[in-house]
């Protein structure tokens, strides 16, 4: 019997054509909108502008403008603040939940979750009604104390609620450290003897240090970033952040002052961008903490004695603060005519703002993109994101590290900035093309410039440029969820494909994707989620056509319909928890 | 006329100031019909070799020829991807894929090289039906126990005829039992089908029981190769000596040689040897296979006599332990001993100087 070959191959597929392709289009669409942010910032003027020049005459300018000073040490403090309260609280909760007899775990563990996936905006805007001057609560315990039981407009409020919500973030990264630390680490502490109470204080909280730092850093990071809570609740008092300042930016000059604004949205990556280098390095030493693990096998629970309903009582109080408060807020003011003081529940009951939102053909449109861009732009931006993965994947050279490193610069763009520089781009790289291409004299460029450019110019009213920077934003994120569920098939399997005959190709398709398979489908159902909870990076690129509900909450916001808001908030509300439930029901990992 | 011939083979991880040589100039041969096995402690290169062998590791100099065709040339910046090589490769793990079933496992590598469904179909049954697995073609691999999964992987290497067959530690995911069982399975089958097989051992057992002829590597070098009885019976090195078998170890002084007779003084005590190491000293090691050393109670030739420590059973005999750990013998006996002082002899031909 002789040998069976391989029939033979061209000369073309020595060369990754799809990885050539996937990684240009990847760095272009990353790389383009910051270099237009950087480029911007260099100019005394809006580059569309006739006359501009290149200086630093905006950063003189912003950082002449006590608001910038203001906004830059308000987001420092938020930030430490957030961080400051997060940790303890959430390391606190990790411990109860994972290792303790704490009753009722099993339905608290979903709840935890919900203010991650909720958009900011909305949980602002639903503590605004709900614990506002007017709010429901605030007026029922006026009515039975009545003095003004708490102002949530001052800065302190805005930290606290900020700490507060950002919990949950601690919360998955030391439970997920907690759960993969062996018990028989513990076990031989115990056996030693240690009580229960000295394992977890000297054995488990010091294991899992390095995935605190991580959290730490990361809440810190994303406190820097907040926009939607300090937009709504610090308004009425003034207090502004970076990027609540940008916004307002806007009009300060009464004509769009984008040099000014990229000068600003500079400023604060420089702020990001280390900070997530950092959380890159941590998460890596993180990791191989965690390699050094036990083995991991059932633990009996730490029974808390009398300390139990002390603990319970803590976590129901946060439960109550985070979650019920502002959405039970939320729900009712989509049913109410108006409120204030001396308003009867049941004479103000209506269902006006969900008509009015039939009528209004802008706001069905936004619900009806919003819905389009979570589940088709979701399943796109996991089939996006596959291909990156892709290319990186078990391919240890130059590229990888180029990409693996590029992909971070993204996350370290707030979503505000995102979609404006993807609003330049939109703006700018048709007109730029074009002036090039005039140029040549040639049949081909004349057909491009009728053709193709004005083609691209009509994509950014479309859903497009919104999916767009929504991926590109999301980059990170998505990739570290597809990443995570390709290291787990095992190099072995792979290597067995090659081994019969396999090219890349074939062992990408007949091996590695059909066991990724649920994997990407765990992944599509996250990208759905954080699509529909995204707000900020739409606020720029909202127009005819491009309405997502997040965005549109922004504007309705600065327009003072709250009626609208409070309807549309509790429809974003309904699809977050449709996505939840499919998640916990599926068994999707929600901890990444 | 030689299968796989591999020249002076180097290969590193990481590059230049960090880099850590793993093969430091490896060459071997491998003949139509014959198993070689590689064998070494961990860290040595052995399954680092095979995948080069394989293409799934990057070698820095030498050449890999197949058969008339080279498949890596170091100085020619040739390197021949996996999946053109056409070697089959029997995985640790056994690295079934758990989205096919056996029949889909073992045809893939078929589908690949575009054959009739028809002809896949009865090449197939062919193989499964030649490693008794005939009737497991719908199951899928968790379905299977490890000896079986085994027998998939072998089938999958084998159904395209490949020249040469490469085997990564086939057994040792097998438990102890299993493991003879397999053992004797894979022997046969190797000689029933006349394979070209490479295969990577850490077990001497494993090695001499398979293989035709024996690589043992060192860090990264090929210390002795030759026939199993060869390696086993007549060591160059200390390192091969110690690696096969079980020994005794004495260090002693040379006090007189002839030629490759010499007598060495261990603790006193005079002992006639056979000098096996290429550049000896003054300082000797003296090895001796436990099952050469022969006990006796009354006055020997070349002996040492020392009192008993304990005997351990190991069910067919029992292994006695005499003196203290350093100059401590240890011997086989049918029987158990009493309590007392023996003469532990020696051979001359049998124990050797390194």
């Amino acid at each position: 019997m002789s040998t069976l070959s391989l029939p033979p191959r061209s000369r073309w597929s020595q060369f990754n054509w799809p990885r050539g392709l996937v990684v240009t289009l990847t760095l272009l669409a990353i790389f383009t909108p910051l270099s237009l942010i950087l480029f911007q910032s260099f100019l005394n003027a809006p580059f569309f502008s006739p006359v501009k020049e290149l200086g630093l005459d905006s950063y003189r300018f912003i950082f002449e403008d006590p608001d910038f000073r203001q906004a830059f040490w308000n987001g420092l403090i938020l930030a430490s603040g957030l961080a400051g309260i997060a940790v303890p609280l959430g390391a606190l909760l990790a411990f109860l939940m994972i290792r303790t007899d704490l009753p009722g775990r099993s339905w608290i563990e979903p709840m935890l979750l919900v203010p991650i996936f909720v958009s900011p905006m909305v949980m602002g805007f639903g503590y605004v009604v709900s614990m506002g001057p007017v709010g429901f609560y605030t007026l029922w315990v006026k009515q039975m104390t009545g003095v003004e039981p708490w102002n949530i407009y001052s800065f302190f409020s805005i930290v606290v609620i900020a700490g507060l919500t950002h919990v949950p973030h601690v919360y998955l990264y030391s439970s997920a450290a907690l759960k993969s630390l062996g018990s028989d680490v513990e076990e031989a502490a115990r056996v030693a003897g240690a009580s229960p109470f000295q394992v977890a204080i000297h054995v488990s909280l010091p294991m899992i240090m390095p995935a605190l730092a991580f959290a730490g850093v990361l809440v810190f990071f994303l406190g820097f970033e907040v926009f939607g809570l300090v937009l709504v609740l610090g308004d009425p008092e003034g207090h502004l952040v970076l990027a609540t300042y940008l916004y307002k930016l806007t009009n300060k000059l009464g004509t769009p002052s984008y040099h000014l604004m990229a000068a600003a949205a500079v400023c604060l990556v420089a702020v990001t961008m280390p900070l997530v280098m950092v959380q890159r390095w941590l998460l890596k030493s993180a990791n191989k903490y965690v390699s050094i693990k036990g083995k991991g096998s059932r633990q009996k629970p730490l029974p808390l004695g009398k300390w139990k309903w002390l603990a319970f009582a803590v976590l129901a109080a946060w439960l109550i603060f985070t979650i019920v408060l502002p959405l039970s807020g939320i729900v009712l003011r989509a049913f109410v005519s108006y409120w204030g003081e001396g308003v009867k529940l049941a004479d103000v009951i209506t269902l006006q703002h969900f008509k009015d939102i039939l009528e209004q053909p802008s706001l069905m449109r936004g619900i009806f993109n919003t819905v389009l861009i979570g589940i088709i732009g979701g399943g796109l931006a996991v089939m996006c994101y596959a291909g990156i993965a892709l290319a990186m994947h078990r391919k240890p050279d130059g590229i990888t590290r180029l990409l693996d490193y590029s992909v971070l610069v993204p996350r370290a763009v707030p979503g505000l900035l995102a979609g404006l520089s993807f609003l330049w781009v939109f703006l700018f790289v048709p007109s730029w093309l074009e002036s090039g291409l005039k140029g040549f004299d040639n049949a081909f460029c004349v057909w491009l410039i009728e053709n193709f450019i004005p083609q691209l110019r009509a994509l950014r009213s479309t859903i497009f440029s919104v999916w767009i920077a929504y991926s590109v934003v999301w980059m990170a994120y998505g990739l570290r969820l597809i990443s995570a569920a390709m290291l787990q098939v095992g190099p072995e399997l792979e290597e067995a494909a090659r081994a019969v005959g396999a090219s890349r190709g074939q062992v990408t398709r007949d091996v590695t994707l059909p066991l990724v398979k649920f994997g990407l489908l765990g992944a599509w159902l996250m990208v759905f989620l954080i699509f529909e909870r995204e707000y900020s990076t739409g606020v720029y690129l909202l127009s005819p056509g491009t309405e997502v509900i997040g965005a549109l909450i922004v504007s309705l916001w600065a327009g003072g319909s709250v009626d609208l808001v409070a309807a549309l908030s509790f429809i974003n509300i309904t699809l977050v928890a449709i996505g939840l439930g499919l998640a916990l029901r599926f068994g999707v990992k929600l901890s990444h | 006329m030689s299968e796989l011939s591999v020249q002076n083979l180097t290969l590193e991880y990481g590059s230049g100031a960090t880099a850590n040589p793993i093969l430091k100039g490896v060459s071997m041969n491998l003949q139509r019909g014959e198993v070689v096995a590689l064998l070494g402690p961990s860290g040595s290169g052995k399954t680092t070799l095979l995948r080069a062998v394989a293409g799934l590791e990057s070698p820095k100099t030498g050449t890999i020829t197949l058969g008339e065709r080279a498949i890596f040339d170091g100085s020619k910046g040739l390197e021949v991807p996996a999946e053109q090589r056409n070697l089959g490769l029997v995985f640790q793990s056994y690295a079934l894929w758990p989205h096919k079933n056996v029949f889909d496992n073992v045809a893939y590598g078929l589908k690949l090289r575009k054959l009739g469904s028809s002809e896949i179909n009865d090449k197939v049954r062919d193989v499964l039906g030649q490693l008794g697995l005939g009737h497991l073609g719908e199951r899928f691999p968790h379905q299977l126990s490890g000896g079986q999964q085994q027998r998939v992987a072998i089938a999958r290497a084998l159904v395209y005829n490949p020249p040469v067959i490469l085997l990564d530690e086939p057994l040792s995911n097998l438990d102890a039992k299993l493991r003879e069982e397999a053992r004797a399975f894979l022997r046969e089958l190797i000689v029933r089908l006349n394979l070209s097989a490479l295969m990577v051992t850490h077990d001497q057992g494993e090695a001499m029981a398979i293989s035709d002829r024996i690589l043992l590597l060192n860090n990264g070098v090929i210390e002795q190769q030759g026939t199993p009885q060869s390696m086993y019976e007549t060591p160059n090195t200390l390192f091969t000596a110690e690696f096969m078998g079980s020994n005794n170890k004495l260090k002693g002084k040379i006090i007189q040689r002839n030629g490759d007779t010499a007598t060495i003084s261990v603790n006193g005590e005079q002992l006639k040897a056979t000098v096996r190491g290429k550049d000896i000293g003054e300082e000797a090691t003296a090895i001796i296979r436990l099952e050469k050393v022969r006990i006796t109670d009354s006055h020997a030739e070349n002996a040492i006599k020392l009192p008993l420590t304990t005997c351990m059973y190991l069910g067919d005999r029992w292994e006695c332990l005499f003196g203290h750990a350093e100059g401590g013998l240890r011997a086989y006996s049918p029987f158990k001993l009493n309590q007392g002082e023996y003469y532990l002899q020696m051979d001359a031909d049998k124990l050797w100087l390194y």
